[in-house]
């Protein structure tokens, strides 16, 4: 038996798994669109009761409670409905206290234990319901209404709160405890189901409601005094358009000046510096500096006579390394004469380089890492190598050979 | 190093408001009725004395008693405050308009310059309210692009101390006290000259006329 819902849930979740677009969309955009899915799916979703069609000529929706489960899960602000049907649940309480009770003087143990499992789901359910309602307001709150623009729908909103508030706190007046406690009897799971847990939730959510309350009358307040002054300010322009030579009176001729038109006129004006006073000398002294200088009213002194200015040539320096350089070239430029492979220590040792080998290698091995990579494809480079012979993985380069391929 | 009661005092008699969005030390040091006391009896000296408005989120200096150079003095600042006052309102609705909050400006909001001009300059209907309001003479602006009218506006506003720039930097203004103080003369001048400027505006909604 157990197996079987297990089975059936399973294939529940894993067809609104593999529809998730579909859902997304109703919820989304409140309909699904017909035409993009394959209407078997769409049959499909409708037996398992996730889309339902309102009525024949309307599109398929979202089920309530799959919505209420995504809004829920995504924390949705479109979830402003409170569910507060506490009367009926009170009512199923007591009907499924009388079955376990039965069930247990009758010494049916299995029953009265599937009965109480119910009342436990059906208690937590009604306290989350609870609290729910009351998270939703809170974060209705917090936001500020934020989800309608104009003050007015602020204040719909508002009230529509308040209105869940007052609905709340009547249903929350059906809990009699005593009479809770006295269905309980002496159970002591039912007591503590029954009396305990519901009574400091009932105590928790009461005292949030009453701050949910106060916050949602300040709200109104500040909604009201800012639709208050939109009005002031547009009945103002109204005012001036519809009497464009209209002036106030002048209260300032009146014999009790009201204290609003009463404003004393300025009289500190900077005071003068003192410059005998040691202590500011420092700071005045850099006032003075900050003057600018007025240059174009001074006389100016004339300018000095021309003169002839000889240029001289600077005296060539000539770097080792441009001379170095130079004879990387000629080696290149001898490769690609003769097209033949040559060894760069036999063309140093040819033309007799005055330069150290290891310096004339590495610039070899320098000039034809610098060539453009198009230039590069033409020569061929060799390096002949040897192990040290102390550290291992180290080589020594001892002479490159270059040909022009 | 002056003390705070001589910044207080210099303040408010140079005309000055203060409020907790201006400067929040001096407001508090006036708050307490100690102070306050010390700064009242100061002012006192001077024919003056210290006044709240906006329930209390201002302070100002006012005359004491009034003779008739105080009289001269208040019926020239009363014409100065009347002929602000279509100006003012008008830029008001045209930033709750262009904030697309329907929040009208208090003490303490924010308003952020580019945003703001962003709003105005893709809409033209603000972009032409802007204009009528920025050649009113209290503005004075003579710039033809709607950046420099809205610039010449928010700097004639931190002048008079309706806005604040906290940040120096950042084109960021915080409404002050000032500005109750401003919803606080429309108020008065409503009530005692039975305007009944709330219930025209209401009315005027109803019949969908546009404002």
């Amino acid at each position: 038996m157990k197996d079987n819902i297990t089975q059936a849930g399973q294939k529940l979740l894993r067809a609104m798994a593999r529809h998730s677009d579909i859902i997304m969309q109703a919820y989304v955009k409140g309909a699904v669109d017909e035409s993009l899915y394959s209407s078997q799916v769409l049959e499909n979703l409708q037996n398992l009761g996730i889309l339902w069609r309102p009525d024949i000529e309307s599109d398929l929706r979202l089920r309530r409670i799959v919505r209420a489960l995504l809004e829920e899960g995504l924390s949705d602000e479109r979830n402003r409905q409170v569910d507060a049907n506490i009367g009926s649940a009170l009512a199923k309480v007591t009907t499924l206290v009388a079955h376990y009770k039965e069930a247990c003087n009758k010494h049916r143990f299995t029953e009265a234990e599937s009965h109480f499992a119910d009342l436990t789901e059906l208690t937590y359910a009604m306290i989350d319901s609870l609290k729910q309602g009351v998270r939703g307001l809170w974060s209705r709150i917090h936001k500020e209404f934020g989800y309608v623009a104009s003050i007015d729908a602020k204040i719909r909103e508002n009230q529509l709160a308040q209105q869940q508030v007052t609905d709340i706190l009547s249903q929350l007046e059906m809990f009699h405890f005593d009479n809770l406690a006295q269905e309980a009897g002496s159970n002591r799971d039912l007591r503590r189901l029954l009396v305990v847990t519901l009574q400091s939730n009932f105590a928790a959510v009461t005292q949030e409601l009453s701050l949910v309350q106060a916050r949602l009358n300040e709200l109104l307040g500040r909604f009201r005094e800012f639709q208050g002054r939109t009005r002031l300010l547009k009945g103002f322009v109204l005012h001036i358009e519809q009497q464009p030579d209209y002036n106030p009176q002048n209260y300032a001729k009146h014999s009790q000046v009201p204290s609003v038109f009463n404003q004393a006129q300025a009289i500190i004006q900077p005071a003068a510096i003192d410059v005998r006073n040691a202590n500011h000398e420092a700071d005045l002294a850099q006032i003075v500096g900050r003057i600018k200088a007025i240059l174009h009213l001074r006389n100016h002194t004339p300018q000095a006579a021309a003169q002839t200015v000889k240029i001289e040539q600077s005296q060539p320096v000539e770097l080792i390394e441009n001379k170095i350089r130079r004879c990387v070239e000629d080696y290149f430029c001898r490769i690609i004469d003769t097209g033949e492979r040559l060894s760069a220590l036999d063309y140093h040792i040819e033309h007799q380089l005055e330069f150290d080998h290891e310096a004339w290698i590495y610039q070899v091995i320098g000039g034809y890492e610098a060539l453009p990579s198009n230039d590069k494809a033409y020569f061929g480079l060799e390096k002949s190598i040897k192990d040290h012979p102390q550290f291992n993985g180290n080589k020594i380069i001892e002479d490159v050979s270059l040909w022009f391929s | 190093m002056m003390t705070q009661q001589g910044q207080v005092l210099e303040t408010l008699l140079s005309g000055g408001f203060v409020c907790r969005i201006s400067n929040e030390d001096m407001f508090n040091f006036l708050q307490q009725p100690q102070t306050a006391q010390q700064i009242e009896n100061q002012l006192n000296i001077l024919n003056r004395t210290l006044t709240k408005a906006a329930d209390g989120e201002v302070f100002y200096a006012s005359y004491l008693s009034l003779a008739d150079k105080e009289r001269a003095v208040l019926e020239r600042q009363f014409k100065e405050i009347t002929a602000n006052l279509l100006p003012l309102v008008e830029w008001l609705l045209l930033v709750q308009e262009s904030t697309g909050q329907d929040v009208p400006l208090s003490q303490g909001s924010a308003i952020r310059l580019n945003e703001l001009q962003t709003t105005i300059e893709d809409t033209p209907a603000l972009l032409e309210q802007l204009g009528k309001i920025s050649t009113f003479p209290l503005f004075g602006s003579t710039s033809k692009t709607a950046d420099g009218q809205l610039k010449q506006v928010f700097k004639r506003l931190g002048e008079l101390g309706y806005l604040v720039k906290p940040n120096s930097e950042k084109q960021i203004y915080i409404a002050t006290g000032k500005l109750e103080y401003l919803y606080e003369v429309i108020r008065f001048i409503d009530e005692t000259e039975a305007l009944s400027l709330t219930e025209q505006a209401e009315a005027a909604m109803q019949q969908g006329v546009l404002l």
